[in-house]
């Protein structure tokens, strides 16, 4: 007979680690199924194989990583590798990523997640930052440029992004309206990054992982409502309606990173009222990165900055709750002030650059516009994702006159185009006059305009179109910054009516 | 403002289906008893030498240090010798050894009394005469809590039993309903609150209506509780029956608890004169063949009663004096029932695969006591005195809620103890 010792208590609940992770994974999963689906769906077998193939090798990446890294310390392979849930962090890094990624830049960023965002740290349970949000940062910062154009389109948050502060109703429905309404966003029927665009299944999931009491409550409903009380303050103050904040919340990776990543153990607060205060900061951060700076969404660096904020936070409500419960919410009423504060001392100051980028185009001949320019487009570059096309309608011998069509950047337009991926978009029209002995423009005239007004239209006001009087191929033409997708347009009829010109 | 702490409780699965219905065992004759000479952690003094013939009733040792509390023979027989003998506190202390002469004679150590017609002083000695003592599991003398009862709004009987597994005060309040009624409006009257109360968990339905029965007409209410842990402490059960926190004792919150019990116990004494001789031991778990209710004499060794209920089930057990959340487990069955123990847990012994703590903060959202176990266990592990002093470590009541919530099944509550006990010795 053997009595055994241990300290009390003798009594475990049912609820485990490993039970939590595998509740995640299954969400997880979800999300990812209905992300093939749709690609597979809309965009092809193709497409869709390819988001297979992304989770297939950010996990495989992931688990080889913390397999060599255990080897290499000596730990157990097999009972590392378990408790250690890199699957999780792969997953969520495809899902927060875009389809357009190559596998080689989703499987170098994961491996970077895993070891530097997490197993330096000492590993499951040490990381300071959400090593999917680390990996994601890497992602988008260094491989860009790797990228493949297989669905284009701008994503909602491009979108958004491309207005900065959006004032009027008008323009958040239009804004809503090319990704088929609210409806269509809440089931998720648009192109974003893979895993965040089904509103209805993210929600659900979050619902199951609270009832499961795999994450708290607070977590998810705080950042989710911050961000929403904020765009709808804005919204109001500048008469834009509560559809503004509807469109904050169901575009990007608001839920997805509500639902995953806010709520990540490791790298929030322990206490209840320290998640509060980190989900409501986080939910600051993203709505003024969305609105003040370049960044196509604010989450994931929102995350990052709550990320190093955690330790403080902690330390910040230590002490038995109890005894403190007077001063806990005073706590956490200034420490969403500061926040606030903080965040809204960054805007001003990203305001101010914005100002000063906002100047007139310095390239020649340009008249003053009041729009703030981006990298010029090269009228000899590669615009072919345009599908321009040039039909002569008159010619005299010295000049001719092209009426032009090109894919425009709105989405699901009735009568727009279509494109490679047999996807729909809108069509721009202009009229373009060529000197045929000199090869430049001398008269260009828009007649059809099919991309989101009171974004893209900012390309074709008077002054800018002016502007491309007086190129030939091998000139650049502005950009303007928050209608790049117009501008590439219209630089691809250019580009049309000059070859034919040229042709002539 | 529970949404900005945590609950501080939370639903356990009670097992307490294994015992509840099963009819009890007797065992109130047994040859020869172990008395633990021991009263919470001071000593009590022998009043009798070996080889002295002692009756039921016999007085034959007390405390007496700032705290009386006399300790009476619970058999008639011979005293053959005082032995050291590992208790429920893991310490070794003295036993003394009594061989049950079967004779059953008794010795009446004081005569019963009508509590409603004797002064609050007198019935106040008597409960100090009579050697009660809190029968929940804390061994403090019943009378120390009545010595100054000032501003006592509320009086409470704790019929809760939080503990899982544990159905020994449930199977005592439905089978001695008039004694627990008799010895409730005396510690009421003690007590000098307007209002007494019984507290039970909400599902005991067959208990509540028996207990609405039998208090009707009484200013005692029946009150029930959530079946959620630790709803029987008593910080947890002022604030579920009050609404009130208080920092040291529940007479600051305007309240007196005491185990159901100790007020059967009590009224055993009033009514029939009769001194605490025997317990209601539960002896649950599905380390032991025939969980069920026992009447144990004290001093009957733990292996007995385990025998008596069909012994183990496995080779490899955790026998624990008491419910497997705050109860001890001893390296061995030979430790006998004393009186503050309640129940035998006996569980086969699985051990827990531990991982690495996640950081979930469910043991922040559910301690009762407010605290945060995992940062206490943290500040323990790199010894930073000044955090652990601010965590107030100390008022931790090694509930082990910590430990039984944390998905890595990290001992946290050990953790927490370490803590505290490298508190006490920097202090
Ligand atoms: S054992 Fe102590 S620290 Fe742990 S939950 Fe209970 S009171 Fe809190
Ligand atoms: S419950 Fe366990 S895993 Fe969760 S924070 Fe506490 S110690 Fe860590």
């Amino acid at each position: 007979m053997k009595f055994v010792f241990k300290p009390a208590p003798h009594y475990r609940s049912p609820q485990s680690t490993s039970g939590i992770m595998r509740d995640l994974t299954l969400c997880l999963l979800a999300v990812a199924v209905f992300s093939v689906v749709y690609y597979w769906m809309n965009y092809g077998s193709e497409v869709g194989l390819r988001v297979l193939l992304h989770l297939a090798i950010s996990v495989c990446c992931a688990l080889c990583t913390e397999a060599i890294w255990f080897a290499c310390t000596k730990q157990k392979v097999v009972d590392g590798l378990l408790s250690s849930y890199g699957w999780v962090t792969a997953i969520i890094l495809t899902l927060i990523s875009s389809v357009n990624v190559s596998h080689y830049a989703l499987g170098v960023s994961t491996v970077l997640a895993i070891l530097f965002g997490k197993l330096v740290f000492g590993g499951f349970g040490q990381n300071i930052f959400n090593p999917a949000a680390f990996g994601a940062a890497v992602l988008m910062s260094t491989f860009a440029a790797s990228n493949v154009d297989l669905v284009s389109g701008a994503t909602p948050t491009q979108a958004i992004n491309a207005f900065s502060w959006m004032t009027t109703a008008d323009n958040v429905n239009t804004l809503i309206g090319n990704y088929g309404g609210l409806g269509n966003m809440f089931l998720g029927q648009y192109v974003s990054t893979m895993g965040s665009t089904c509103a209805v299944l993210l929600l659900l999931c979050m619902v199951f992982l609270i009832v499961r009491k795999d994450i708290d409550w607070q977590l998810p409903v705080f950042y989710i409502g911050t961000v929403f009380v904020l765009t709808l303050l804005i919204g109001l103050m500048k008469g834009a309606g509560i559809n503004y904040a509807l469109f904050h919340v169901l575009a990007g990776g608001v839920l997805f990173g509500g639902v995953f990543m806010v709520t990540d153990p490791v790298t929030s607060p322990v206490t209840i009222p320290g998640k509060i205060l980190f989900a409501i900061g986080a939910g600051v951060f993203t709505v003024i990165f969305r609105l003040r700076s370049n960044m196509p969404d604010g989450v994931l660096y929102s995350i990052l900055i709550m990320n190093m904020l955690y330790p403080a936070i902690d330390k910040i409500f230590d002490g038995n709750q109890i005894k403190n419960a007077g001063s806990i919410l005073k706590k956490v009423l200034i420490g969403a002030c500061c926040f606030l504060v903080v965040g809204l001392g960054i805007g001003a100051i990203a305001e101010v650059k914005e100002g000063s980028v906002a100047s007139p185009s310095s390239s020649g001949s340009a008249p003053a516009v009041d729009v703030s320019l981006g990298t010029p487009i090269s009228l000899s570059g590669d615009l072919a994702t345009y599908k321009a096309e040039a039909e002569e309608i008159s010619n005299d011998g010295s000049v001719a006159t092209y009426h032009c069509t090109a894919r425009g950047f709105g989405l699901l337009d009735p009568d727009g185009i279509a494109s490679h991926t047999g996807h729909e978009y809108s069509r721009n029209e202009m009229d373009v006059t060529v000197d045929l002995a000199t090869g430049t423009v001398t008269d260009v005239v828009l007649t059809h305009f099919g991309d989101t007004e009171g974004i893209g239209d900012i390309a074709t006001q008077e002054g800018v179109l002016a502007g491309h009087v007086g190129k030939t191929l091998n000139d650049e033409v502005d950009c303007v910054t928050s209608a790049t997708y117009t501008s590439e347009s219209i630089a691809a009829m250019l580009q049309a009516a000059l070859n034919a010109a040229a042709g002539n | 403002m529970s949404f900005l702490t945590g609950p501080m409780h939370h639903h356990l699965e009670g097992h307490k289906e294994l015992t509840s219905h099963k009819d009890i065992l007797n065992m109130t004759d047994p040859d020869v008893i172990w008395v633990p000479l021991m009263n919470g952690n001071a000593p009590c003094t022998p009043l009798v030498s070996v080889g002295d013939k002692v009756n039921i009733g016999t007085k034959i040792a007390e405390r007496n240090d700032h705290f009386y509390l006399p300790v009476y023979s619970p058999v008639s027989g011979t005293v053959v010798a005082i032995e050291k003998r590992m208790s429920t506190t893991l310490k070794n202390v003295d036993h003394m050894k009594i061989e049950n002469d079967h004779q059953n004679t008794v010795d009446k150590p004081f005569n019963p009394i009508d509590y409603e017609s004797v002064s609050n002083e007198e019935l106040l000695e008597f409960v100090k005469n009579a050697g009660m003592l809190g029968l929940g599991g804390a061994g403090f003398p019943t009378y120390a809590k009545f010595t100054n009862p000032t501003n006592v709004d509320l009086f409470i009987i704790n019929g809760v039993e939080c503990e899982p597994y544990l159905t020994a005060d449930y199977k005592n309040m439905m089978e001695n309903l008039s004694l627990l009624k008799t010895g409730t409006l005396a510690l009421l009257k003690l007590s000098q609150a307007k209002k007494g109360c019984i507290a039970v968990k909400e599902d005991k339905k067959d208990l509540i209506a028996k207990l609405q029965e039998t208090f009707n007409g009484t200013n005692v209410e029946v009150r029930t509780v959530p079946d959620i842990y630790p709803a029987g402490w008593e910080r947890t059960l002022v604030l579920l029956l009050t609404g009130r926190r208080y920092d040291r004792l529940p007479i600051e919150a305007g309240c007196i608890l005491n185990n159901a019990s100790t007020a059967i116990a009590l009224a055993d004494a009033l009514v029939n004169g009769m001194p605490l001789r025997q317990k209601y031991v539960t002896v649950s778990g599905d380390g032991v063949k025939e969980p069920k209710n026992v009447i144990v004499t004290i001093g009957t060794p733990a292996h007995d009663v385990i025998e008596a209920c069909g012994g183990y089930t496995s080779e490899e057990v955790k026998v624990i004096a008491g419910g497997p959340m705050m109860g001890n487990s001893i390296p061995n069955d030979l430790f006998v029932v004393g009186a503050p123990v309640n129940g035998l847990t006996v569980l086969n012994y699985k051990p827990e695969k531990e991982v690495k703590c996640l950081r979930c903060g469910k043991c922040t959202e559910t301690c009762p006591s407010g605290l945060e176990p995992v940062r206490i266990n943290n500040a323990e592990k790199i010894k930073d005195i000044d955090t652990l002093v601010k965590l107030d470590v100390n008022a931790c009541i090694e509930c082990g809620m910590c430990s039984y919530i944390c998905p890595s099944k990290i001992d946290v509550t050990e953790g927490v103890r370490r803590a505290k006990r490298y508190m006490a010795l920097k202090k």
